[in-house]
């Protein structure tokens, strides 16, 4: 189709560096990896899966006029293309050609091959092209019927079904015979392009949205916005260290076909206090951050990571997990869809190309249109202007649901906080917390009320010595003999209990509380618990003293519990073997009931293995940039030499060649072998030789490079 | 927003900071749409549940109106989540409209016939409903109404019941308040109760429920059934319904084991209904014996089962639940909001208390330490006896009986569990003992003399748990009671509330038996109280016992 006088590459060549970083920064996927030269770059550019990134990268204006260019005839002017859509159509072309999606001959633009197989063979709902000739003055004598079968079929698809072509209705027969109609098989006719735009009246499309549609919703102020985003942030934090925390506790077990059972997600949700699709995805942030992880035993566990991610600030924490939030392609609103079977949380079900995308410009959105918490619909407008083929009403809708469990957003419109997360910049999260507070209200019922957030040192002291019972802005404690038993046992006294929550509270400590915690403190500590690895015991109190003294068995330093029994740290078998030595006789007895107490704080033993994210090219640097650039035109220009093989050259000649190219600072290709035998040509501009070795700098990576000498195989000048 | 008295908690409590300058306006503003958990000294708990939410809705308040109450006295800033949460629940309310319909009768309405197909799908709903008679009617088969509300509401889409209620017999009652009045929380409670329809009314033990009751009967204007516990009360019901009223003593009968009289205004007691003959309820006929017009359920929170499943087919009856605590220990809370209605009117009891209407009251907890071989019994005794073991102690006889002879001059009443525990104290006391088979007559001859100051201590067991009227009884000792029930440790109490002629307070001593289980009960029999404000006081039974001598 393109008889070009000029091909895509050459035009490319003409490009300026400014103009080929450009087409880097809009189209990244062309430098991963850099392609060799500017050929390679073109066969990139025109290839189906970068030109699908490229498509996808087009708003809906821009799609709308390359699929309008593709119904015209190359080359093509703007003014040919401006007529057959809008004014605003410059911008948008030149914007195309930046993405190389257009290519220059002179003042008019060509189309490179593939873009037509990409928008496709009917563009805009366009037949082909007619060869006959066509009337359209014709159109006013038309028989009845004909010209609202015209109509019918105008905007497309440009194919009708009719029941035969030859003994079609006197409406279609006409038109098939004044040619405003073709013929395409024995059942179905063709409206040509011409005709099709002659009843468009010379426009493409009926209608284009030059501009990004408005965002309505409802009016938000921004302090409003922040105050309720800073709830939603420290309320989504004590959600995920809630649920690290019952996890650790009730460890849930994985389905076989990986991921989280419902029930169990039930029970979690119902813990959290919150809606499952809520839980569900606290669990997936945990778990992609790697905060939690199945365990070898399917055991789904918290990891060591989620003990350091406690230790953080809340700012610290919350960044953590919003940024692999704002990078997954886990969308966590799947879960407990699907028709046929059920989608599980962290199970391999959840990736979905694209999401980090349709994430991105949607806050994008929000941020552009601060304090207004847009309607779903509006918001779906305008992504499907920005992202026309990633338009997914449900994912829309989750997304800004997750947006505002994140603190993202307050009230449905984007906080200040999260402007600064976007970019990049101090989140203030801290300072905008509700200042701590550094006492409680003890109650005669035996709770207690910390009437604002604790300090963290306050808030564990009191969580060894209370159960908390409802927690947000403020938290509830509720005393009870079971948890003053566990302060007690992280070693404090019942005094210094006391004297705690006397200093602390700012009211008087109501006496039944007082007594509760004597009378544990009473009583704690009157049994003892221990562990050992064996015991003997034997009616025969002297025996048990003879063992005692046998100094034969003193290795196993046993130890007098009661008269008669003893016990050793040894194992049992180990007790019996040594005791038999010595010439007793005893007898093995079933241990069970020993209790062995196991580690309270479960953690998971294996290496935190976070899920799969299905990568999204991020925008490259300019140093990235800028380096594919060098390698690009030193591809290239090493390419121009291609044809010409290095000659092979004697290690002598090479030497004094080197010489004398290293005086004329002139640049030179070298044949170089790997050291697989391999051999390249280099382009490389030499600098001095020393030890063997040559100093050059080789164009392909602009760096200074160590060549061997007995490995160039030859040597031409370059150019 | 920055300093108000409330914080919103994300387990949608609310917490309410009483001694905020700004408290008393935010407690009357959530008042009618979250529930009241605890009222302890400093801060107030209350609760958003969907009940409490549904029911702002039935009063005409929107979502709106409670988000804007909740911004304006927060605390803190408020979780969104939670005000989405609020929205979503407060719309799900009235989707569903039952409604009379002229031709079809009973019918189950929605504009939403989405909704409407989500519940008939519902395995237990289906077979109450009949026809549709189109995209958003169908008709609900008679008598299943409150079936109907009671699945439908646990199913989350509460109904708007617009059936309305049939008026009954007409009856003219009114109050006759000579020499008294009716007290403004009473009234309002009354107006409460009206406006909802049906509900329930908890006011605290000693604050006049009765004269709610006669309230409720002045609006209804029609003959009423009132179920009570027992016959003692019956009779109580009746004395006040006379003092109180323009009823004459005949318009008014008894229905219990004793008499089967039907009146105007029938007072039975939950034992003759319940009662079974050949498996059969066989006074059940008594709901339909009068075309009444309205039901007033005594002590609700005791409501036996199968009178709740009676009560769901006289949904078109207006029902009048009251209480002291609605707080049932097996948890049926939601039969009585769905089949008798939701809670119309609730006060803290310091509230009351503050205004004079019920007695200060000092709560002592009197620690026993058992003597050695007690102990040692009690640490050999089965595990189901050990708390009568503890609680029936000799030592804690001794202990009580100090007590009692301390307070020689005051009306006195001993409380206890346990008949033979009890017929020793009436014996070492001298005075005469209230049990289950003291006859009705006996009783009431008893109680007449203590109100008369005749008898100045009386030993009753868990008969005198509720319902008994002893206004002049300033101290109770509980020597033993139902394990840990919470709202058995409030009703008794209760007994001595009512406020004294002469304005002293009521001291209300509980003995309990130190490191045993008799403690850990003790303990939750008190949460109830202490939820409420009464600080209970610790002091030693040796004390009591030097004091003594």
């Amino acid at each position: 189709m393109s008889n070009s006088s000029i091909s895509f590459t050459e035009e490319l060549r003409n490009r300026s560096d400014d103009e080929i970083k450009a087409l880097f920064t809009l189209r990244p996927d062309l430098i991963a990896p850099v392609p060799t030269d500017l050929m390679a770059l073109a066969a990139r550019a025109n290839s189906a899966p970068s030109l699908l990134r490229a498509r996808e990268s087009l708003d809906k204006f821009r799609l709308d006029i390359l699929t309008a260019i593709c119904t015209l005839e190359e080359p093509i002017s703007l003014h040919q293309i401006m007529s057959v859509t809008a004014n605003e159509a410059a911008a948008a072309v030149n914007s195309l050609w930046e993405l190389a999606l257009l290519y220059k001959d002179g003042e008019r633009y060509r189309i490179p091959t593939n873009v037509r197989t990409l928008i496709g063979e009917n563009p805009a709902g366009l037949g082909a092209r007619s060869s006959k000739p066509v009337d359209f003055a014709l159109l006013s004598q038309a028989p009845k019927g004909a010209v609202e079968t015209l109509q019918k079929m105008v905007w497309g698809p440009p194919k009708g079904q009719v029941s035969d072509v030859k003994k079609a209705a006197p409406a279609i027969k006409w038109l098939l015979e004044q040619n405003f109609l073709l013929p395409f098989d024995s059942q179905t006719v063709l409206l040509p392009r011409e005709v099709a735009m002659h009843m468009r009246e010379g426009r493409v499309f009926k209608s284009l949205q030059p501009t990004q549609p408005l965002v309505m919703g409802v009016a938000r102020k921004q302090k409003a916005a922040d105050l309720a985003a800073i709830a939603n942030i420290s309320t989504f934090v004590r959600w995920a260290e809630e649920l690290g925390h019952n996890w650790s506790d009730e460890p849930p077990t994985a389905l076989r076909s990986g991921g989280l059972g419902v029930r169990d997600l039930k029970r979690t949700a119902e813990h959290l206090g919150v809606l499952e699709p809520c839980a569900a995805f606290v669990a997936e942030l945990l778990y992609i951050g790697g905060l939690i992880v199945i365990d070898t035993d399917d055991q789904i566990l918290p990891t060591s990571t989620f003990d350091l991610w406690l230790t953080k600030s809340i700012e610290e924490q919350w960044l953590a997990l919003t940024s692999l939030w704002l990078e997954t392609s886990r969308m966590s609103g799947l879960i407990g869809k699907g028709d046929s079977k059920n989608v599980a949380a962290l199970g391999p079900d959840l990736d979905r190309g694209g999401v980090a995308t349709l994430k991105k410009a949607i806050l994008g959105v929000l941020r552009d249109h601060p304090e207004v918490d847009p309607t779903l619909e509006s918001m779906e407008a305008t992504v499907a202007w920005l992202l026309p083929s990633r338009v997914n009403r449900d994912y829309i809708e989750w997304t800004l649901r997750e947006a505002e469990w994140l603190g993202l957003t307050g009230q449905g419109a984007f906080s200040s906080f999260a402007i600064a997360f976007l970019s990049h910049e101090e989140l203030g999260i801290e300072a905008a917390l509700p200042k701590p507070v550094d006492h409680i209200l003890i109650q005669a019922d035996n709770s207690a009320i910390a009437p604002g957030p604790l300090t963290l040192e306050l808030a564990n002291s009191i969580g060894t010595i209370a159960d908390i019972e409802s927690r947000g802005g403020a938290s509830v404690y509720r005393f009870s003999e079971a948890s003053i038993r566990r302060g007690l046992d992280h070693g404090q006294t019942g005094d210094q209990i006391k004297d705690f929550l006397k200093k602390i509270s700012k009211t008087p400590m109501p006496q039944p509380l007082e007594y509760l915690i004597s009378d544990v403190a009473k009583r704690h500590g009157r049994l003892r618990v221990g562990s050992t690895n064996s015991y003997l015991r034997c009616e025969d109190e002297g025996l048990i003293q003879e063992i005692l003294h046998d100094k034969r068995i003193d290795q196993l330093r046993m130890r007098k519990l009661a008269p008669q029994v003893l016990i050793a740290d040894v194992e049992s078998s180990e007790l019996m073997r040594v005791l038999r030595d010595a010439g007793y006789l005893p007898a093995a007895e079933n241990a069970t009931g020993v209790l062995i107490s196991a580690p309270r704080v479960r953690r998971a033993k294996a290496r935190p293995r976070p899920p799969r994210v299905v990568a999204e090219l991020t925008n490259p640097g300019e140093t990235l940039i800028s380096a594919a650039l060098r390698a690009l035109r030193a591809g290239e220009r090493a390419s121009s030499h291609k044809p010409r093989e290095v000659p092979r050259t004697t290690a002598n000649e090479t030497v004094d060649l080197l010489h004398q190219y290293i005086e004329e600072r002139a640049s030179l290709t070298i044949g170089y072998a790997d050291t697989n035998g391999g051999v390249s040509n280099r382009l490389i501009d030499p600098l001095s030789i020393s030890l063997g070795t040559l100093v050059a700098r080789d164009h392909a990576t602009g760096e200074i490079t160590h060549f061997r000498i007995p490995r160039i195989t030859g040597v031409s000048p370059a150019n | 927003m920055a300093d108000g008295p409330l914080i919103v908690q994300s387990d949608k409590t609310l917490l309410l900071d009483i001694d905020h300058p700004l408290s008393d306006e935010c407690r009357r503003a959530i008042a009618s749409f979250a529930e009241l958990e605890k009222s302890p000294e400093h801060i107030h708990t209350y609760r958003l549940t969907p009940l409490g939410l549904w029911n702002a809705r039935a009063a005409g308040l929107d979502a709106e109106r409670v988000i804007d109450t909740l911004l304006q006295y927060s605390r803190y800033a408020v979780p969104h989540a939670l005000l989405v949460d609020i929205a979503e629940t407060m719309s799900r309310y009235g989707r569903l409209r039952l409604e009379a319909h002229p031709v079809h009768g009973l019918t189950l309405v929605s504009s939403d016939p989405a909704v409407l197909r989500e519940v008939t799908r519902g395995k237990k709903i289906a077979p109450m409903l009949g026809l549709q008679i189109d995209e958003e009617t169908l008709v609900v088969h008679p008598g299943q109404r409150g079936f109907l509300k009671q699945a439908l509401l646990k199913l989350g889409w509460p109904a708007e019941d617009f059936a309305g209620y049939v008026d009954g017999e007409h009856h003219e009652i009114a109050l006759r308040e000579e020499g008294w009045s009716i007290r403004k929380y009473q009234s309002m409670a009354a107006e409460g109760f009206w406006h909802g329809g049906s509900g329930v009314v908890v006011l605290p033990c000693g604050a006049g429920k009765t004269i709610v009751g006669a309230a409720a009967m002045a609006h209804a204007k029609a003959t009423t059934l009132i179920l009570v516990t027992n016959t003692v009360a019956a009779r109580q019901w009746r004395d006040e319904l006379l003092r109180r009223t323009t009823l004459h003593a005949d318009d008014i009968g008894e229905y219990s084991g004793a008499k089967k009289e039907i009146r105007p205004v029938t007072i039975a007691t939950y034992q003759v209904m319940t009662m079974r003959r050949k498996g059969i309820y066989a006074h059940l006929d008594l709901f339909d014996a009068i075309d009444w017009g309205l039901i007033i359920y005594d002590e609700v929170h005791l409501l036996p089962a199968p009178i709740f499943r009676f009560t769901a087919d006289i949904q078109s009856r207006r029902r009048l639940g009251l209480t002291a605590t609605l707080v049932r220990e097996d948890g049926m809370e939601g039969e009585v909001f769905s089949l008798i209605g939701p809670k119309r009117f609730d006060v803290p009891w310091k509230e009351i208390e503050s205004q004079g209407y019920i007695a200060p009251a000092d709560c002592v907890e009197v620690r026993v330490t058992l003597t050695e071989a007690e102990r040692l019994n009690y640490a050999t005794a089965e595990q189901e006896d050990r708390y009568r073991f503890c609680a029936t102690t000799l030592t804690k006889h001794k202990v009580a009986v100090a007590l009692a002879r301390s307070h020689a001059d005051d009306q006195v009443l001993v409380i206890g569990q346990y008949l033979d525990q009890l017929d020793a104290l009436g014996e070492e006391l001298g005075v005469p003992v209230i049990k289950g088979d003291t006859p009705v007559k006996e009783r009431e001859r008893l109680y007449n003399l203590y109100r008369s100051g005749e008898i100045k201590c009386l030993v009753v067991s868990k008969v005198a748990n509720f319902s008994v009227d002893l206004p002049d009884a300033t101290i109770a000792i509980q020597v033993s009671g139902t394990f840990g029930s919470r709202q058995e440790e409030a009703q008794r109490l209760g007994r001595i509330l009512r406020p004294k002629s002469d304005g002293r307070g009521a001291r209300f001593y509980s003995l309990v038996a130190r490191d045993t289980i008799d403690q850990d009960f003790a303990q939750n029999r008190q949460r109830f109280l202490a939820e409420q404000g009464y600080a209970y006081r610790i002091i030693d039974a040796d004390d009591v016992l030097s004091k003594d001598n």
